[in-house]
């Protein structure tokens, strides 16, 4: 459903991703990885269309670049990273504004009974249900990140670009979600697309991992082709494979 | 689920009991700007008065001629100007925070009030009169140099950043208004003159204004406001974040664009008839997001409510305190303005 072929972006004229191609078909997901600054970020920002890109990214056989902002958004949710907020809504008018381009009615007509359940839904999804009523500047950094990942929901989209979801979450919170994530998109084959550090998070949320290097993809495809020790110590400059080891072991010695 | 059901209830029942409350305050602020003066009146008249007029029926004897046009040549056009310019002022403050997702914005930041007190400068310095205009050379001139100046500054930033971040846009209205300001210095100081005429227009005041002023005024906010009403759900969505608002399905540079001009123009006009008043716009909003959340639909209107109010209270302070003298209403304004903001901002900050 979407198809990447020769992609250069970055920001003031200078590239960050540099001739990446790659294609995404429906229901898969997938855990991008990388170095910091190999160009991750960028590159979800290129696919839900906030950068301009050289070469072609098609959603559904039209291209990003000529598609109007709404067109784009229907299919195609992105959480950045956290950034400060200053004005205070609770977490279900948060949540709600997801739901921007499915609302009918005008601005003062209270959002319709589907659309009050759908948030509720997405709520219930994130384990949000009963702060619905609180308001979102005193919610913990965790909790925060929650409500935007159930505003993504709340947009019903296709594809879900998702960055550090798990950034700010204790780990039963990481599990959950990427357990949800999983689910989320099994059901009705949809996308979703995570950044992701933990590295053991990225191979639990799916087995197709797109690792970034220099702007580059080093590799795509099921991890369990190509991690290899030696091949992660080229890209990360540490031993990956025996950093993990020592932690399994050093976890053994206990009951 | 019930249970959810009624709490929303209530929270719906709670906020229309706070905004009764408010317009309640605003009608008895509004006939005190009427009735206290000189000649004090009573709100009873007042309304016979108002009501004879608008009905065109006969006003009872009782009440005298003079009283009748105090109240409708001289005190209600000067009322209804603060109101407007109050509410004016307020509503284009509330988006230009919300659209530069900077709760210390105004569309003074963009350099609508430099600009204007440069054209209206000019004006009084040149003695200019455009013939068809009138006497409405000076608030025309002074809108259009406003508006001139936030087109040049967002231009600008359009320019040198394609995305117009908010940083670029309030930067670049930073060095436009610090630029016409020193202009502005530079010729007040070659027409020594015309200086006190500069300084008091730009002191601001409500008095000695007729009726064609307030309804050009009215024309203009009644229009801008609800244009801008109706772009609450943007507004909402874009304080979370440029990219954030582009990722929902906000058209952002295209509502940014629209929101700032419609903002700037409202308070372009504002500033052209009353000269430049500070201090409202950039309080009411975070009075109103306190009391009432920060969902636009209601903030938009309400922060127009309580700015209008306010002024008018300012106005009262301002000509009734060394009367007949009067003090300027834009000092009035923060005089008043800042403590009240601070205890209401402070005191429920602590709590919540």
């Amino acid at each position: 459903m979407l198809s990447v072929k020769g992609l250069f972006c970055g920001y003031n004229g200078v590239d960050v991703i540099k001739d990446a191609s790659l294609d995404i078909t429906a229901g898969e997901n997938i855990s991008i990885i990388g170095p910091n600054g190999s160009g991750k970020t960028t590159f979800l920002r290129a696919i839900a269309g906030l950068i301009p890109y050289k070469g072609s990214i098609r959603l559904d056989d039209k291209e990003i670049a000529q598609m109007k902002r709404k067109e784009i958004a229907s299919k195609i949710a992105f959480m950045s990273q956290i950034s400060s907020i200053y004005f205070s809504y609770t977490v279900f008018e948060t949540v709600m504004l997801g739901r921007y381009l499915r609302m009918k009615g005008g601005v003062f007509s209270e959002p319709s009974k589907k659309d009050k359940e759908f948030v509720l839904q997405c709520l219930n999804a994130v384990g949000l249900t009963e702060l619905k009523d609180r308001q979102i500047t005193s919610l913990s950094g965790g909790q925060l990140q929650r409500v935007f990942i159930a505003r993504t929901f709340a947009q019903e989209p296709e594809i879900i670009l998702l960055d550090e979801p798990t950034n700010h979450l204790d780990l039963k919170h990481q599990i959950e979600l990427v357990e949800y994530l999983k689910e989320w998109s099994h059901k009705d084959r949809r996308v979703v697309v995570g950044v992701f550090h933990d590295i053991n998070l990225a191979m639990q949320f799916s087995n197709k991992i797109l690792l970034f290097n220099n702007g580059q993809i080093a590799a795509y495809g099921d991890y369990r082709t190509f991690f290899d020790g030696d091949f992660l110590k080229t890209i990360y400059s540490i031993d990956i494979k025996n950093y993990m080891l020592n932690s399994l072991r050093r976890w053994e010695n206990y009951g | 689920m019930q249970k959810q059901y009624i709490l929303i209830s209530m929270v719906v029942m709670r906020r229309k009991i706070k905004v009764l409350i408010s317009i309640s305050i605003c009608i008895i602020v509004l006939l005190a700007g009427i009735g206290i003066g000189s000649v004090p009146i009573s709100p009873a008249d007042i309304f016979i008065i108002l009501w004879s007029k608008l009905f065109g029926r006969a006003i009872p004897p009782k009440i005298s001629d003079i009283t009748v046009s105090l109240v409708w040549k001289l005190r209600l056009p000067r009322v209804l100007l603060a109101f407007i310019v109050g509410g004016a002022l307020s509503a284009s403050g509330t988006v230009m925070q919300s659209v530069l997702k900077n709760p210390l914005a105004s569309s003074y930041t963009l350099g609508v009030s430099s600009g204007a007190a440069l054209g209206a400068g000019i004006v009084i310095i040149f003695g200019i009169t455009i013939s068809i205009l009138g006497r409405l050379t000076l608030p025309i001139i002074g809108l259009t140099s406003g508006l001139l100046t936030v087109f040049l500054a967002v231009t600008f930033a359009s320019k040198i950043d394609k995305n117009m971040e908010n940083n670029t846009i309030i930067l670049a209205g930073m060095v436009f208004s610090l630029f016409i300001n020193s202009i502005l210095t530079i010729v007040s100081s070659m027409a020594k003159g015309h200086l006190e005429r500069i300084v008091f227009w730009q002191m601001g005041s409500f008095a000695s204004k007729d009726w064609i002023s307030v309804i050009i005024l009215a024309c203009i906010a009644g229009v801008g406001i609800p244009c801008v009403i109706r772009f609450s759900r943007e507004l909402d969505i874009m304080t979370f974040g440029e990219e954030q608002a582009q990722a929902i399905g906000v058209e952002l540079k295209k509502v940014k664009w629209y929101l700032l001009a419609l903002s700037a123009a409202l308070t372009g006009s504002a500033v052209a008839f009353s000269g430049i008043i500070g201090f409202v716009d950039l309080i009411t909003p975070h009075v109103a997001r306190k009391l009432f959340g920060s969902t636009h639909r209601y903030v938009v209107p309400l922060s127009a409510l309580f700015g209008g109010t306010f002024m008018v209270a300012a106005d009262l302070v301002a000509r009734t305190v060394i009367s007949p003298s009067e003090l300027p209403v834009g000092a009035v304004t923060a005089l008043i303005g800042a403590p009240f903001f601070g205890y209401i901002y402070f005191k429920r900050r602590k709590k919540g």
